[in-house]
This record gives structure tokens, C-alpha cells and sequence, in this order.
């Protein structure tokens, strides 16, 4: 599939916008938040859902029919998508206005904070399913799509919590832990769902069929078409093997070792500077590990087109027994 | 009504007549343009009908297949409910399925749910466009009721194509898919594809020198 750069904005920005309400109103429920620390995360979680809001017009191609996108919510993801995403980022807006303005104190503040994490878990959850229920993109097609990218959405915006709260801060002291936790599980996750993604790799391939009888097929020529595919964007040329798996390493490396030695280094030192390369190894993993979300993913149209795994004809090979009788 | 093409793999003989009489009718057609912005630079255009070719079988039994392959007009169209605007639709009176273009916000999510990877993207426009089972054909009361139907169809000089009516248990291409054990593509994706193709006969099993000595020995 080939990668757009605005889909990958939208869904990291709206992943660390939603993680970051999430973690406001829990933070601030449990009274560990000053009203400055609540402005800044409530202004971080707007510029994130914001960055990626505009990211996502930009997905359109044809603006003159934008103001249809509404019309099928009945059975479109991407309608709920853009439905959910749009009050989101409206109560988003309203709380940073209530947070600057108005009283913080009441109890209905804390209400629109739930109000405003639970509208950006359901954007999260909308998006999501918008790429979980695509049978032709086998390697989406799966429950763990959901759990991968709202796991990922959650930690993120938790990470970014470190650039307004220290992470020798006595809160993340008592949360590191939990935190450490959630990244493991994120990894597990992660690792589910690439396993997934090589299961679909070889699940469809000209030569195991296509419906056709008389397999296997070994496929010549597409019908005048070659990577990268300008008109058809729902495949990609394969990713090579070893370039795969420096990407598997680099976001293991990014979500998981190097922000758990951060926490542990924040836990033991208090040195200052953690707070803000924790969130950005973070952030960096989630852009590489959407990346090839993307670029990876195996679409069922794939068999008809030339680049998938090779293997060597059999044509060339020497028949030893048998052979048509006008040859022998 | 569900107006389908079925193919015939045994009599296409791979001349891309139809892949070359799609994009010839559809630049010059009420329902297009297929875009061809360059077309000498960069042959890589939008092609609504591609003809794949394989290598089936194994050696020795080994042959060439060619499969066109443009929409499938499927009963269960994934194309259609994940579009947002409406654009994408199926029509209730004939099957068809088409693009609005003027509703299409070029989002091309229908090409991710489509299993045949048959729609593409007119980047000039910024919509998506795909085979139109030449409906402007279909309904063009100014043509003789013979070339009512696809371009694709009528300029097949094998004949391996044939344009009907697959609801219609007398039609011809009913009757084709019957007899025939007509079949469609990634079955199992759950698409329901109305385009069905006639399976290949099996070539001839080749048979040693040395089995046929040992049979005519022993009865003659
Ligand atoms: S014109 Fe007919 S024979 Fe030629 S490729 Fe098309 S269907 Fe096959
Ligand atoms: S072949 Fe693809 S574009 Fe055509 S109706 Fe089926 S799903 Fe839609
Ligand atoms: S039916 Fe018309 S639009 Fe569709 S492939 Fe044939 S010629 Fe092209």
C-alpha cells in the first residue's frame, strides 16, 4: 500500500491528541495537576489534533465535494471518521477556551474533561476500525489493528505528558511503573500484529491462485503497469527483507528500549533533559511504526502484479522422468 | 437485473484488443475521459481493463493464460459502502456500479476495499475512476440495438467475451456460467463478483514412451 504522508499525520496526531486528554483528566481527577500544567497539556492536545485535522484535507483530492463527507454514516467509516474527529477536536477547543477563560474549580470542568478523552478514544477507535474492516487489505483485517493503534495513540500522548510534567516529577515516579508496563504490552502488541502482516505477506500470491484453476501461476505481465504504480495507490512495491526488519528494529529500539531506560534513568538521576527526549523517542517510533502500517501492508490485489516474492521458474529446470512423447 | 461480461479463457488469445478498445471508447465517451495527460512519455496511464498474463501449470504441463480483468460489478460491492459521500453506488435497475464523479472527494478508500485493485486514481482530477460496463453505451438509444453493449465486448475478434444479463436464468452468460462452470476471482474475500470467467480445459497429460510401448504391446 503506498504511504500517504497526510494519513500518517492524521493518525499519529490524533493518537497523541486523544493519549494526551486521556491522561489530562485522569492527571487532573486524581488532583496532581496544577491549572498551568492542565493549560499547557489541554493546548499541546489541540496543536497535535489540529496538525493533524489539516493533514487530513489534504487527503482529500476533489475539496468541491467535501462538504458530502457526511452522508453515508450508516456504512462509512470514514463519514464516522470524520463526524468523530470533528467533535473531538470541537471539545477540544472548547476546553483549552474553558481551561484559559473559565473556572476550572466546578465539577462540570472535570465532566468535560471525561467528555473530551472519551470523544477523542472514540475518534481513535473510529480510525481504526476504518482500516480493521477492509477484507482486501489482509493485513489490516484483524481485531489487533484496534488494539495496536489505540495502544499506540494512548502512550504516545502519555510520553508527550513529559514535556510539561519532569519525569523526575513525584507523578511520574508513581506512574512510571504502569507506564513501563504499558509500553511492554504496546510491544507484545506490536508484535502480534506484525505477525499478522508476514501471515498475509504469503497468504495470497499468484501462485497459490487466484480462483483460477490449473495452479500455480507465475505471473509475465501486469497489463501496462510498473512500480510505483501511479493510478493504482492500494499497492506498493514489496518492501525488501532486511529493510523490513531495520524497521521492526528501530521501532522496537524507539517505543520500547530507549524511552524504558529513559524512565528508569529518570527514576534513578532526575536529570531534566529525559522529559524531553522520552516524548520524542516515542513520537519518532510511532511515525516509523505507522510508516510501514502503510507501506507494508499486503493488499489482495497484490497477486496481480509482477513484484512479489520471486521464485525461480520450474520451466528451466530438467524434467527427469517424464517428458511429452515427441521429445523422447 | 445484474448485466455482467463473462470471459471465455480458452478463446482469449491475448491481443489487448479490449484493453486498447476500453481506453479508446472511454477517452471519446460520455463517461469519461480515462485521463492520458502524457500519453508518449509515460504509457503507464489509466487503463480501465488490463489484460494480466501467466505462466500456469508445471512443467511439462505448462501453458499461458490471459486474464482482462476490469471491474467485476460484484453483488456485494465493498466499494460501495465504505464511500463517504455517495460517490460510489450501485445501481438498483441493472447492477452497475459507477462513480459520481462530481460526489467523489478522491479519499480512495474504495480502491483499498476493492479485492481486484480494478479502480484507479485520475490524479488530474483528483477523483477515481474505474469501467463503467460502458453504460453510456448500454443506454445510448441513438446506437442500433446490436452495439448496445461494451466496447470491450464488441471489438473481441475471438469472441472470448459475452455481455448479458446473470439474474436472467435463460440468458446467454447464465447459461455459460452454468454449463461451463464459470467462476469468479478471490472468491473467498466475499465480494460476490458478477464477471465470471469459463475455466480452461486441461491440456492433454503427456504420457512416457516407454507407458505407450507397454500399452500397445499389450494390445496388439
Ligand atoms: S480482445 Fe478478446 S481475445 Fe483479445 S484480450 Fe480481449 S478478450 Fe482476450
Ligand atoms: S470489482 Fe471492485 S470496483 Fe468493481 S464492483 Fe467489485 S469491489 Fe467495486
Ligand atoms: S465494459 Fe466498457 S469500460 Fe468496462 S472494460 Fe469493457 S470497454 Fe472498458
Amino acid at each position: 500500500m503506498r504511504p500517504a504522508p497526510q494519513l500518517l499525520v492524521l493518525t499519529v496526531g490524533q493518537g497523541i491528541a486523544a493519549g494526551l486528554a486521556v491522561a489530562l483528566a485522569a492527571l487532573w481527577s486524581m488532583g496532581v495537576l496544577t491549572h498551568r500544567e492542565a493549560v499547557w497539556l489541554v493546548l499541546l492536545a489541540l496543536l497535535t489534533a489540529a496538525i493533524g485535522g489539516v493533514a487530513s484535507f489534504f487527503h482529500m483530492h476533489h475539496m468541491a465535494a467535501a462538504r458530502y463527507i457526511l452522508r453515508r454514516l450508516k456504512s462509512s467509516w470514514l463519514s464516522r471518521e470524520a463526524l468523530t474527529t470533528g467533535l473531538f477536536g470541537g471539545s477540544l477547543a472548547i476546553l483549552a477556551a474553558w481551561s484559559l477563560f473559565g473556572s476550572t474549580a466546578s465539577w462540570a470542568y472535570v465532566w468535560w474533561l471525561w467528555v473530551t478523552a472519551a470523544a477523542g478514544l472514540l475518534a481513535m477507535w473510529v480510525t481504526a476500525m476504518l482500516y480493521a474492516t477492509i477484507p482486501a487489505v489482509l493485513s489490516w483485517h484483524t481485531p489487533v489493528t484496534v488494539i495496536s493503534l489505540l495502544s499506540l495513540g494512548l502512550l504516545s500522548g502519555a510520553s508527550w505528558t513529559g514535556l510539561v510534567l519532569p519525569l523526575g516529577d513525584h507523578v511520574f515516579r508513581v506512574f512510571s511503573v504502569a507506564l513501563m508496563v504499558f509500553m511492554l504490552f504496546v510491544l507484545g502488541i506490536k508484535a502480534l500484529h506484525w505477525r499478522h502482516f508476514g501471515e498475509s505477506h504469503g497468504r495470497l500470491r499468484a501462485e497459490t491462485g487466484t480462483g483460477l484453476p490449473f495452479a500455480p501461476y507465475r505471473l509475465q505481465d501486469t497489463g501496462t503497469t510498473k512500480p510505483p504504480y501511479r493510478m493504482q495507490t492500494q499497492v506498493w512495491p514489496a518492501i525488501p527483507v532486511p529493510v523490513r526488519n531495520l524497521f521492526y528494529g528501530l521501532i522496537v529500539l524507539f517505543v520500547g528500549v530507549g524511552p524504558l531506560l529513559c524512565l528508569l534513568l529518570a527514576r534513578l538521576t532526575g536529570v531534566e533533559v529525559l522529559s524531553v527526549i522520552f516524548p520524542g523517542l516515542v513520537s519518532v517510533g510511532v511515525v516509523l511504526e505507522r510508516w510501514l502500517f502503510f507501506a507494508d501492508a499486503t493488499h489482495s490485489s497484490r497477486v496481480f502484479f509482477v513484484d512479489e516474492p520471486r521464485h525461480p521458474s520450474r520451466v528451466a529446470a530438467a524434467a527427469k522422468k517424464r517428458a511429452p512423447v515427441s521429445q523422447a | 437485473m445484474q448485466l455482467t461480461i463473462i470471459t471465455d479463457l480458452n478463446k482469449c488469445v491475448g491481443c489487448k484488443s479490449c484493453q486498447m478498445s476500453c481506453k479508446e471508447h472511454n477517452t471519446s465517451g460520455a463517461f469519461g475521459p480515462v485521463p492520458d495527460e502524457t500519453p508518449y512519455q509515460d504509457p503507464d496511464g489509466m487503463w480501465w481493463n488490463r489484460i494480466i498474463t501467466m505462466e500456469s501449470g508445471e512443467y511439462p504441463n505448462t501453458s499461458v493464460l490471459y486474464l482482462p480483468k476490469a471491474c467485476m460489478h460484484c453483488y456485494d460491492a465493498p466499494c460501495v459502502p465504505v464511500c463517504p459521500t455517495g460517490a460510489s453506488y450501485k445501481r438498483a435497475d441493472n447492477g452497475v456500479v459507477l462513480i459520481d464523479y462530481d460526489t467523489c472527494i478522491g479519499c480512495q478508500l474504495c480502491m483499498w476495499a476493492c479485492p481486484y485493485g480494478v479502480r484507479e486514481f485520475d490524479e488530474e482530477e483528483g477523483v477515481v475512476k474505474k469501467c463503467t460496463l460502458c453504460i453510456d453505451r448500454l443506454e445510448d438509444e441513438s446506437l442500433p440495438p446490436q452495439e448496445r453493449q461494451p466496447a470491450c465486448v464488441q471489438s473481441c475478434p475471438t469472441h472470448a467475451r459475452t455481455f448479458g444479463d446473470l439474474d436472467d436464468p435463460n440468458s446467454e452468460v447464465s447459461r455459460l456460467v452454468q454449463e461451463r462452470q464459470g467462476f469468479g476471482l478471490l472468491p473467498e474475500l466475499g465480494a460476490r463478483p458478477s464477471v465470471h470467467y469459463l475455466p480452461r480445459r486441461p491440456a492433454p497429460s503427456p504420457v512416457e514412451r516407454e507407458e505407450l510401448e507397454e500399452a500397445l504391446k499389450e494390445r496388439y
